[in-house]
């Protein structure tokens, strides 16, 4: 599966050798962001994404937002298209596969609707598939309760798109399936690499100034966290003496297996002046690696000439139940320990952010926009799950996160 | 007797206020023409059309053919502000959008008027916009006239 997007690219190549003599079209153009961004704490690390490497803290740093975004289209004939995307961003893993966002055949099979397959953006909710273009939207960067968490960005597979037009309204069906391959850093030494077989729907509709739209998707993750080592530690009948039946709680150390639905309702408004825009989302996997979680949020801005100004609420919280983990029968430094490893990798994946933020977005030239935000984030005792939180100190926190920007598109 | 030419008079300089008016109007803002082939068989467009069209929702023109909108770098603000009212910024996040999500990609973007006149006679579903002044109806066929302010 990983091979495919190598399969599709060749596709494409050959594809345009193929039509060389027929009349067709083709453009590179692209995206991309320069931020300066910090923290007011060297505690806890902010991610924009849980696939991002370098957390940013009280140092500052410009990892974290900027990012360079090339797109080559193929209009291969009249029906079929060709699109490639590829995103120099900070991501774990192997950098030039997991930032190929797109390798895609579009065939446009009426005036309606489209077959579109390949490396596809996963659309799972309002801002899934363009969420790295800056400039196509007011923020400095996606809402981070919401999108933070979502490592899935891509997958390689197909999706159906049909779309129905009233009077002045349109209405947009999508059905999508294939399989994802995403890395994303661990509390293990290694990345985890999370695979898995998915398939999903949405339904958008458009009228006058608003825009609606429900999802879901489910997905089943296949490969498991790297956590051999632990598990033969738990295993051992020595441990096993000091730590009494630990190894019952080997189930809860592992992801394979699981179900994951997502569902998520979101509308946005924009009538040139006023734009606001929120969208709610559960996420049902029931693990304690996974948690489920609601998150949600509400931004109101006013353009006010080439100014925008924007307020944003999130929160994001997550059910979980703890897990009993058994206590040291004699004191020993190696096996206390051990509980508290093994406590901390299942009892302390909660999420509890709240946050509020105000920004400016300055559209100087029509091709480029600067923006500025503050953002004020409010973290629970056992919810600091989309940061850095080496200590795990358990303890309620609030942070300030500033940050500068300048997004282009060409 | 001279009151009616008080009044003659007065309709005559208000006669020619309104000329100069409209004069003064027009050198204010100058028409957009939407064209499109001699033989495409249109006589005209509504502004909903040519909207729908430039902005990817309509694929095809009114008699069935394949759209192929263009754009023009030089006019292409003043054109969009005339159709949609809305500043070329949030013409671009639109399409950007669009675009980088893979769903569609916008009209194809040429230099000047001579350009798209090219295009527009090469084309039977091409459609494209210049300045009125540069229309040559021997050409191409005028299918909408749009207001557009100089300055936006």
């Amino acid at each position: 599966m990983k091979n495919t997007y190598i399969f599709l690219l060749l596709l494409v190549i050959n594809a345009t050798a193929v039509s060389a003599e027929n009349e067709m079209r083709w453009s590179v153009t692209g995206f991309g962001t320069f931020g300066l961004a910090g923290t007011d704490t060297d505690e806890v690390g902010f991610f924009r994404s849980t696939t991002q490497a370098q957390d940013l803290t009280d140092s500052w740093g410009i990892t974290t937002d900027s990012l360079l975004g090339l797109q080559l289209d193929v209009d291969i004939n009249s029906e079929l298209h060709a699109t490639v995307q590829w995103v120099a961003r900070d991501h774990v893993g192997d950098f030039f596969e997991q930032n190929l966002d797109w390798a895609f055949l579009r065939w446009n099979i009426s005036e309606t609707s489209n077959i579109r397959a390949g490396r596809l953006g996963a659309d799972l909710f309002l801002l899934s598939d363009y969420r790295n273009v800056g400039y196509a939207y007011p923020w400095m960067r996606p809402p981070h309760e919401f999108y933070s968490s979502l490592a899935l960005s891509h997958f390689d597979g197909f999706d159906l798109n049909h779309k129905i037009y009233f009077d002045n309204d349109a209405l947009s069906i999508k059905v999508f399936a294939g399989y994802s391959f995403n890395q994303i850093p661990s509390a293990f030494p290694e990345s985890v690499d999370l695979e898995s077989p998915l398939v999903g729907g949405s339904i958008k509709f458009e009228s006058g100034s608003w825009t609606t739209r429900t999802g879901y998707a489910y997905l089943r993750l296949v490969t498991d966290v790297p956590n051999e080592r632990l598990v033969n530690a738990l295993n051992d009948p020595l441990v096993n003496q000091g730590l009494p039946n630990i190894n019952q709680v080997i189930p809860h150390l592992s992801l394979k297996d699981t179900d994951v639905h997502y569902y998520s309702l979101g509308s946005a408004y924009d009538d040139g002046t006023w734009i606001a825009q929120a969208e709610l989302s559960y996420i049902d996997a029931e693990r304690n690696f996974f948690p489920d979680s609601v998150n949600a949020y509400l931004s109101v801005g006013k353009r006010i000439s080439s100014v925008t100004l924007y307020s944003l609420l999130g929160i994001s919280r997550s059910f979980q139940k703890d897990v009993y983990i058994p206590t040291p029968i004699y004191p020993s430094p190696q096996l206390q320990q051990l509980h508290y490893s093994v406590n901390r990798a299942i009892n302390k994946n909660g999420i509890d952010e709240k946050s509020a933020s105000l920004g400016l977005r300055w559209d100087f030239h029509p091709n480029f926009a600067l923006k500025t935000q503050w953002s004020h984030y409010w973290i629970g005792a056992n919810g600091s799950q989309f940061w850095q939180d080496p200590t795990a100190k358990e303890q309620s926190r609030q942070v300030n996160v500033w940050s500068f920007g300048i997004d282009f598109i060409f | 007797m001279s009151g009616l030419l008080v009044s003659t008079l007065f309709f005559s300089m208000m006669k020619q206020i309104g000329i100069l008016l409209l004069l003064f109007s027009y050198s204010l803002s100058a028409d957009i023409a939407v064209i499109g082939h001699l033989e495409s068989g249109l006589s005209a467009m509504t502004q909903k059309e040519v909207k729908e069209i430039f902005m990817g929702r309509l694929k095809s023109l009114p008699n069935g053919s394949f759209a192929l909108p263009v754009d023009q770098y030089e006019l292409r603000a003043r054109f969009y502000f005339a159709l949609t009212e809305r500043p070329i910024e949030q013409i671009n996040a639109y399409w950007a959008r669009i675009m980088f999500s893979g769903k569609a990609s916008p009209p194809m973007k040429l230099p000047h008027s001579e350009a798209i006149i090219k295009v527009v006679t090469e084309n039977k579903g091409a459609i494209g916009y210049v300045d009125q002044k540069n229309v040559d109806e021997s050409r191409v066929k005028v299918l909408l006239l749009l207001k557009a302010a100089d300055e936006i």
